[in-house]
């Protein structure tokens, strides 16, 4: 199918660890359609964020095959996936992850410059001005509020004007409050810049507002569904 | 204090001291992992300050011990220019057994068509020689046979590098003075060779009979004649020299014993041991950094743990408590380590560098260096080290979870009383160790002020970094603002760097610049204007026809010459000269004896500072003029008056004036010129200086080879080669000890980049999600190690040049010229020795998939 971002076959993860191989994922079957937003639940230690990566480029799976916007992941050397990510995909943790030596208009303007853009610093701003943060561009991460931190990061994610949105647990480190708001930005930008959502998060509620919701236990997928207006259309 | 205050401190004190103790020891359990760059630096610079003292202590034992074997009898009575007087040989023939030797330098030429000159450090025995320790020859022979008359021939023995360069065959025929002697063997011991002066030439063994005959001790030649007791067992040696002194207190006679044998061996083993340990402190201060960035590290990483214990009640006092007793545990630790490496290697190498000394070296643990390098490493700890703790007092828990770390902390008022007590201790220990406390404090002071600067530059660098990355320099460049934000951001360890390797190459760069200097002054600058040859024992009737044949040898330009005695000061204004209170600067020149002359007009080029000269035709009360630095030293001035024993004649001298000598052009100059009246009729040879093109060395040789056998000729040239080499020497040993700075630095930088590898690992990471290529992240990363690098190299260019030039202008006391070829090296040695402590640790950041390292992250 021609706008089939994500196609997932049989995908495995084992990662060795000093206890012995610890096997992270299992025979994950999964597509996913241009412009769909899909939440990823599951309890802890279900493999939601393992999968994130994966279809990030992050980590390699160890079986099965992962095509991400047309490319055949499991194929690529780690710079080809570099540029993967810079030119067509957004990711967004729960942690942040920005860079702590710069400031938050150069963290949003880092993917954009990578790719050679001469608009790099104006887009940044003006992404940094929609997540309400336009007086804080010289700010470095530590300056910021959780929030702001997030905020960021939102930010950068989108400023490729990436095809495929990653969150992993975006909500996971800031208050409900704050999460809120953030989310609203995320769910609001993803479609306004036209994305493909895939967030990894605990609150039901917040996978509850993607059109799809994936469960997870154990490595696999236990259960994926589409909410009944979309299964309506 | 409060009454809450008061309480907790009369019933608690004892208790929180138990409780910081065990607190330190249960941090402890989880191991030294992070304090390994810390235990590294410190056991670098104790183990070479440990290593510099016990080599030392060794030599200045191995002196001891061996001090009647150097010195060639239990004492040893030096006279000048002339052989003891019967009385004189009477009284020493009562103290014990006697032997008799006689130094000169002198031409030995072979015999044949083709003769072939050198100069030689003569030396003439007597069958008692020696009396303690053995000579050795080549062939394995006896001394009293090699050198004894057979048919006709007096015998000769030589070191191996006349030999050599004379190609000489058991059996050949050597000229000596106005004597033919026959060269016996190869002389490869010399039980007292230590004992001399500067030798200008190889050793040449005969017998003083032999010597006698050819010539060479007739009146007004330049010998020194050295009369070696060996004493009874009990015989008290200082109680011995007073008697000698009574006896006859115009001998003019120096005097030593087993007890000092070789005072300028000793002087200079100390003297370059203290230079070698004031290296050694610039390696530990270095190290010091490398300790302090290590304890804020480790603080750092502690403050969970820290705001734990504050919030659970712990005083901010005893949590201090706790952590300085960790420190103190791991600085003890890394100090004995140091002691272990430094002074157990040097005794277990003691076999093997004792082989390659020229002095004898007894080597063993001596505690007294080991304590005096283990006390530096303590003291260097302490003061890198309570700065960053300190913080502990001061932080409150709140700050502590919210993350806060104690970079930037300045300490209160009585921690900073601590530091500045530690610092002033640490100085006057330095001082008082080191037997030259003006220096010692000066490269303090320097090693302080360069600190200091490269605080200050690592400061602005870090600030330029950040503001040059928010600038139109990193717009559109995002690794090469990576680079500069990662100098510029706080907590990244630029300032650490910049110190250490600025340190640790501004050393190199102050070594390397004085000895390039040197070596200029030497090679380049001294020869230019410098005579070709000095003659010497030229005697008076043979003055006018020398002169003659030079004037007429081709090449030969400038001829001086000028009356030549030496004399001994003996006292300086009525007080003997040995209980003059003077600057020990000048003590060389009551040491032995000096060259005088006399004058009736000023030399050339000489310049008056005081006093007035005499007239040309003065015949009053002997007058002498006298080197201005020198004569000020000694607390001369014009009126004063000295006396001077020539040849065991003393003559008492009015200061006329005082005068200033470039010693530098190596023209003819004498610390003394008399009033020519004073010396009238003293028997005396002339001194020449002949200046000439090189193709005239080989005539003028061969002219005073063929008809003046007594004149000895000293080839400048030779001896500027001799002194460079001896020089070149020191400069390698100064080196090493500036390579040790060197690594101490490497330590220090290989620390930091090992702080700074975590948030590599991060940042490569995030890097990679948002699409940077590894090369690209591998760019970064080398350039801003190779930036810092390079930064830090200039700086220690600027610092280390700033302290060459003091020490060429003021302590060389010449001209400083920037050599640009090791200035070079120095910036870019730094650039390349940060980029290698970089990329060390690049490989790991560029090799981790992100998702590895996010998901730590992520918790």
């Amino acid at each position: 199918m021609s706008d089939t971002l994500i196609s997932l076959e049989d995908v495995g993860l084992t990662l060795a660890s000093p206890a012995g191989d610890v096997e992270i994922l299992r025979g994950i079957g999964l597509e996913v359609v241009a412009g769909e937003q899909v939440g990823i639940v599951g309890p802890s230690g279900s493999g939601k964020s393992s999968l994130l990566m994966v279809l990030g480029g992050l980590e390699r799976a160890t079986s099965g095959r992962v095509t991400v916007l047309g490319e055949e992941l499991t194929a690529l050397d780690e710079d080809a996936l570099a540029r993967l990510r810079r030119d067509r995909m957004g990711v967004v943790f729960q942690s942040f992850h920005l860079i702590p030596t710069m400031t938050a208009i150069e963290n949003v303007a880092t993917p954009l410059e990578l790719a050679g853009r001469a608009d790099a610093f104006d887009r940044a701003s003006s992404l940094l001005k929609e997540v309400g943060l336009g007086h804080r561009e010289g700010h470095y991460p530590a300056q910021l509020s959780g929030g702001e931190q997030q905020r960021v990061a939102l930010a950068r994610a989108l400023a490729p004007r990436p095809q495929l949105l990653l969150a992993d647990e975006p909500t996971g480190n800031l208050d409900g409050r704050t999460g809120d708001a953030v989310v609203e930005l995320l769910f609001g930008l993803a479609a306004e810049e036209e994305a493909t959502l895939v967030m990894v998060t605990h609150a039901p509620a917040l996978a509850e507002r993607c059109g799809r919701v994936l469960s997870m236990a154990d490595g696999g997928v236990v259960s994926d569904e589409r909410a009944t207006w979309e299964a309506a259309e | 204090m409060s009454v809450a205050d008061a309480g907790e401190a009369a019933s608690g004190q004892g208790g929180m001291l138990r409780f910081a103790w065990a607190v330190a020891l249960r941090e402890l359990r989880g191991g030294l992992a992070g304090f390994r760059i810390f235990l590294l630096c410190l056991a670098l610079g104790v183990a070479g300050i440990a290593a510099v003292g016990s080599i030392t202590a060794a030599i200045q034992a191995g002196l001891a011990a061996e001090g009647r074997t150097i010195l060639g009898g239990d004492a040893s009575i030096t006279l000048t220019y002339r052989l003891a007087s019967d009385e004189e040989r009477a009284w020493m023939d009562a103290a014990g057994d006697v032997s008799e030797v006689v130094d000169l330098r002198s031409m030995v030429g072979t015999t044949g068509a083709e003769s072939e000159r050198a100069l030689a450090q003569v030396k003439g025995v007597d069958g008692a020689y020696p009396l303690y320790g053995e000579v050795q020859l080549g062939d394995g022979g006896a001394l009293d046979e090699a050198v004894a008359e057979r048919d006709g021939h007096w015998g000769l023995v030589a070191e191996g590098v006349l030999v050599d360069r004379l190609g000489l065959k058991p059996g050949d025929k050597l000229r000596l003075g106005t004597g033919t002697f026959e060269y016996r063997g190869r002389l490869t011991q010399e039980p007292d060779a230590a004992a001399g002066g500067m030798a200008l030439g190889p050793r040449v063994l005969v017998a003083t009979e032999g010597l006698r005959a050819s010539g060479l001790l007739g009146p007004g030649t330049l010998f020194e004649s050295l009369y070696r007791l060996r004493t009874a067992p009990a015989t008290d040696l200082d109680a011995l020299e007073v008697s000698f002194g009574d006896a006859f207190p115009e001998a003019g006679a120096r005097w030593l014993d087993r007890a000092n044998a070789a005072p300028g061996i000793a002087r200079f083993v100390e003297r370059l041991g203290a230079f070698l340990v004031l290296v050694g402190l610039a390696a530990l201060v270095v190290g010091g950094v490398g300790v302090g960035a290590a304890v804020r590290g480790y603080l750092t990483r502690k403050v969970p743990t820290i705001a734990a214990l504050r919030t659970l009640g712990a005083p901010a006092g005893t949590v201090f408590a706790a952590y300085l007793m960790q420190v103190g545990l791991i600085a003890a630790l890394g100090v004995l380590i140091g002691l272990a490496v430094g002074g157990g290697g040097v005794a277990l190498a003691g076999p093997w560098i004792a082989e390659r000394l020229p002095v004898p070296a007894a080597f063993g643990v001596y505690p007294t260096a080991l304590i005096i390098a283990g006390i530096y490493g303590m003291l260097t700890a302490a003061l890198f080290a309570l700065w960053p703790l300190s913080w502990l007092r001061e932080v409150r828990p709140a700050a502590l979870f919210r993350g806060e770390d104690g970079r930037d902390t300045l300490p209160r008022p009585g921690m900073l009383a601590v530091l500045a007590g530690t610092t002033i201790g640490f100085a006057a220990l330095v001082a008082a160790l080191s037997g030259a406390p003006k220096i010692a404090l000066w490269v303090l002071l320097g090693i302080g002020a360069a600190l200091a600067l490269l605080r200050a530059v690592g400061f602005l660098v870090a600030r330029g970094a950040a503001r040059l990355a928010r600038g139109p320099l990193g717009r559109r460049r995002p690794m090469l603002r990576l680079a500069l934000g990662a100098i510029g951001a706080p907590g990244t360890g630029t300032v650490d760097v910049v110190m250490a390797l600025g340190l640790g190459l501004g050393v190199l760069a102050a070594i390397g610049q004085v000895d390039a200097n040197m070596q200029r002054f030497i090679k380049a600058e001294l020869p230019a204007g410098a005579p070709a040859f000095f003659l010497v024992d030229i005697q008076p009737h043979q003055l006018d026809p020398v002169r003659a044949a030079l004037d007429e040898t081709e090449g030969v330009g400038r001829v001086d010459t000028a009356p030549m005695l030496r004399g001994v000061i003996t006292e300086l204004e009525g007080v003997p000269a040995a209980e003059a209170e003077i600057d020990p600067e000048a003590a060389w020149v009551l040491r032995g004896d000096r060259g005088v002359t006399y004058a009736a007009e000023p030399p050339d080029g000489a310049v008056l500072t005081a006093g007035e000269w005499w007239p040309a035709d003065y015949d009053g009360p002997p007058l002498v003029s006298f080197i201005d630095e020198e004569g000020r030293q000694l607390g001369l001035e014009p009126g004063d008056s000295i006396t001077v024993s020539v040849l065991g004649r003393p003559i008492t001298a009015t200061v006329a004036n005082l005068r200033v000598v470039d010693w530098r052009g190596l023209g003819i100059n004498f610390i003394m010129i008399l009033s020519p009246n004073a010396l009238a009729g003293a028997p005396h040879t002339h001194i020449a200086t002949v200046y000439a093109e090189a193709a005239a060395e080989a005539p003028v040789l061969r002219m005073l080879g063929q008809e003046y056998l007594n004149v000895t000729a000293v080839r400048v040239r030779e001896q500027i080669e001799r002194v460079s080499g001896a020089l070149g020497k020191l400069g390698a040993a100064t080196r090493w000890g500036a390579l040790a700075v060197l690594l101490t630095g490497l330590a220090v930088l290989i620390g930091a980049a090992g702080a700074a590898a975590e948030r590599q690992v991060r940042e490569a990471a995030v890097l990679k999600v948002l699409g940077a290529e590894r090369r690209s992240i591998l760019g970064s990363f080398a350039l801003r190690t190779a930036l810092l690098g390079a930064i830090a190299g200039f700086v220690a260019l600027l610092w280390g040049s700033l302290a060459a030039w003091g020490v060429t202008r003021f302590v060389l006391d010449g001209d400083f010229a920037l050599a640009p070829g090791a200035a070079l090296a120095v910036v870019a040695g730094g650039a390349f020795l940060n980029l290698l402590a970089g990329l060390v640790f690049a490989a790991r950041p560029l090799r981790l998939r992100p998702a590895g390292v996010l998901r730590m992250q992520e918790g």
